[in-house]
């Protein structure tokens, strides 16, 4: 699976510019899904048909990253930016980028004269070599995501966009092991979650799903001076009952600890405060839908070494198939 | 209608926005009597309906009450062992105002009901720059008094926790408790299908508990969405009048229900509830919001094509505290004045909205 996770999380795909993920998923499903479909944004959709006893299922994982978008290059060839989603200044110097045609860049900030402080994003620049701006093969509007090697330290896996591409694996790995079920499920490989959830909440108004589970990273309590949290990384995949955007269905939740008890799958519950996914735009839409959250604990998210462990990954992957594979009663 | 007794029975029933069961249960039986067909739906909203029964058009325009049935509240983020005890952490459901979580009486919903008290380092044992500031959630705790392994084996992260007050009864025909935003609109609801009972309307009513409003207006977007009412009104509370309370954006208690302007509210509908309220001769109050209500008409309003909405609001002080403070007279009318509403509207209605001539027929 290791090298199904170094595909996914190495490559480019910032929010909004995900045609190189899409491209490299599809081939992964199209042998498990009864037919495929790209919808108007550019959500990749699998449809896996049930045996019509069961309701309709969405499970989101979303394919795009967190980036950045040059805004303007300087007469001396430097890229300046802002960010695609929840980019952060103190997570970028000495970082890499890389753009849509596999270029790559390097950050750094104007002269800093306070070590002490974080200056903001339009503080920073991307040097990509050129001698000038005439010389820039970089233009305004370019899209970059990070660029940073997949690590393997024994089960830590370690990567930039992990967030979501692991939710992607989790995704790919339960359609291959999902034999039968009584749902019809569509596993929606969604665009645009980072800057606001929109890619699942087109794809549900138009799935229409009885029940929205998202495949999403979660952060975790047992770093140094963390948010409190009584999740960590190991103990299990993470069953959410509540983020800061949505309170999961109560009786998904109860299904979810029932089905991973069952199977004696090791879970946390997930109570995070900051913070949201697919789920909560699944939840809303339409006549709404009973909304819940798979979480894979993940250290540093939103840095370029998000990390996870492989046997949370691997218990996310048998909770999703336990749940799909039998009835659901909410 | 005995609204005191009403009031008691739905501000004591627990319900935490994504945990509504019990208050749904509640009102269930409450509007039984009044309607014909109830139902929950998916994000767990109650939904009532009410057939028309005044010969009209088929099929019949349709009406949405809207009052929230959830309520602030807290859940367990964490369980702590000291000497043996267990301690649990928590946070907040909604926005709960933490300069009074301290010293609170709640019940923990885990395998069975707890009964606990949310408390903190008194505040001379607190670091200095923390003493008699409010509360951080990180400080707070739920203590129900039982060991660690009973803790563990009868609370989970994720429970649930309801603050527990007993309604109380104030001078003048006022109460207060907790939850009364938004059970007093329940109640003022329930107060109008009891009347519509006796009376002949052309519309039908759907009457809608909706869940998580204390949290994103879930329900409202959602029931808006599926049921597709050609008209909605919000009952909810606005804030009541008292010391050192802003003169301009606060309501007498005992004042009358508030009609609510602003970007959430269809002028026509807010004229032609006016009108309702001079003919009935009853006391309202005018109020006003910017740019979000902060009531479910914000969700109702957009849903589909759109929807003209409306909100009905129920002075209350003390907001999203244990004493939330209403007049009971105020709930009495604000329920007449939604039954009057109702068996007013007929087939021209929505044409005379359409053509703004509620404001003509205001003015004369």
């Amino acid at each position: 699976m290791n090298d199904l996770i170094k595909k996914l999380v190495e490559a480019y795909g910032p929010s909004g510019f995900e045609d190189q993920m899409r491209a490299l998923i599809r081939p992964e499903i199209e042998k498990y899904a009864d037919e495929i479909s790209v919808d108007a944004l550019g959500n990749l959709i699998a449809h896996k048909k049930g045996d019509g006893s069961g309701l309709k299922v969405m499970v989101a994982a979303h394919m795009d990253e967190i980036g950045v978008m040059i805004t303007h290059i300087t007469e001396e060839g430097f890229c300046r930016f802002t960010n695609i989603g929840g980019v952060y200044s103190h997570t970028l110097l000495g970082g890499r980028v890389q753009f849509a045609d596999g270029r790559i860049g390097v950050i750094h900030s104007d002269r800093i004269t306070d070590r002490s402080k974080i200056y903001g994003l339009d503080k920073h620049f991307i040097d990509v070599g050129a001698n000038g701006r005439d010389d820039c093969p970089v233009q305004v509007g370019d899209a970059a995501g990070f660029h940073r090697e997949f690590v393997v330290n024994g089960k830590m896996l370690s990567a930039k966009s992990m967030d979501d591409r692991i939710g992607c694996v989790v995704a790919i790995e339960a359609m291959k092991r999902l034999k039968q079920t009584p749902h019809d499920v569509y596993f929606v490989f969604s665009v645009q979650e980072e800057i606001g959830t929109r890619g699942a909440e087109a794809a549900a108004n138009h799935l229409d799903p009885d029940v929205g589970i998202a495949l999403d990273v979660t952060t975790t309590g047992d770093v140094p001076e963390a948010i409190p949290m009584a999740v960590s990384l190991g103990k299990g995949t993470a069953i959410k009952v509540k983020d800061a955007g949505m309170i999961a269905h109560h009786g998904l939740v109860q299904l979810m600890k029932k089905r991973a008890s069952e199977a004696s799958i090791p879970y946390q519950l997930e109570v995070l405060t900051g913070g949201s996914t697919d789920a909560r735009s699944i939840q809303i839409a339409n006549g709404g839908a009973a909304a819940g959250c798979i979480s894979i604990p993940c250290r540093y998210v939103h840095s370029q070494s998000e990390t996870v462990h492989a046997d949370d990954v691997e218990n996310s992957i048998k909770l999703l198939v336990e749940l799909l594979a039998k009835p659901m009663e909410l | 209608m005995d609204i005191h007794k009403l009031l008691k029975t739905l501000t004591e029933t627990p319900g935490p926005s994504g945990y509504e069961d019990q208050i749904a249960a509640v009102i269930e039986e409450l509007w039984q009597p009044c309607v014909d067909t109830i139902t929950r739906d998916r994000v767990g909203s109650l939904i009532a309906t009410k057939r028309a029964t005044k010969n009209g058009r088929t099929p019949p325009r349709r009406i949405l009450l809207a009052a929230h049935m959830d309520e602030i509240a807290l859940m367990v983020r964490d369980v702590e062992e000291h000497n043996g005890n267990g301690f649990l952490r928590v946070t907040s459901i909604g926005g709960v105002d933490t300069r009074q979580v301290f010293g609170q009486l709640v019940v923990v919903h885990g395998r069975k009901n707890l009964t606990g008290v949310v408390g903190c380092l008194p505040a001379r044992l607190l670091p200095e720059e923390k003493q008699d500031k409010p509360f951080d959630f990180e400080d707070l705790l739920v203590d129900v008094g039982l060991p660690i392994e009973t803790v563990n084996n009868q609370i989970s992260i994720g429970d649930f926790i309801s603050f527990r007050q007993p309604l109380l009864k104030l001078m003048n025909k006022r109460v207060a408790g907790k939850s009364l935003d938004n059970r007093a609109s329940v109640a003022a609801v329930t107060v109008c299908l009891e009347q519509l009972r006796q009376r002949q309307h052309a519309w039908e009513v759907i009457a809608v508990a909706t869940a998580q409003e204390e949290t994103r207006l879930l329900g409202a977007y959602t029931t808006a969405f599926a049921l597709q009412p050609d008209a909605a009104i919000a009952i909810d509370v606005t804030f009541g009048k008292g010391p050192g309370a802003n003169e301009h954006v606060t309501h007498e208690l005992g004042g009358g229900p508030a009609l609510d302007l602003g970007p959430n509210v269809h002028t026509g509908m807010f004229n032609a509830l006016k009108a309702t309220a001079e003919e009935l001769e009853l006391n309202i109050n005018i109020e006003t919001h910017q740019r979000a209500s902060g009531t479910d008409a914000h969700g109702l309003q957009i849903a589909r094509a759109g929807i003209p909405t409306a909100i009905v609001a129920i002075p209350l002080r003390y907001m999203h505290t244990m004493v939330e403070s209403v007049a009971l007279k105020d709930i009495e009318r604000a329920g007449r004045l939604l039954a009057e509403f109702i068996v007013g509207l007929d087939e021209e209605f929505l044409g005379k909205l359409a053509k703004g001539m509620m404001e003509e027929e205001s003015k004369q």
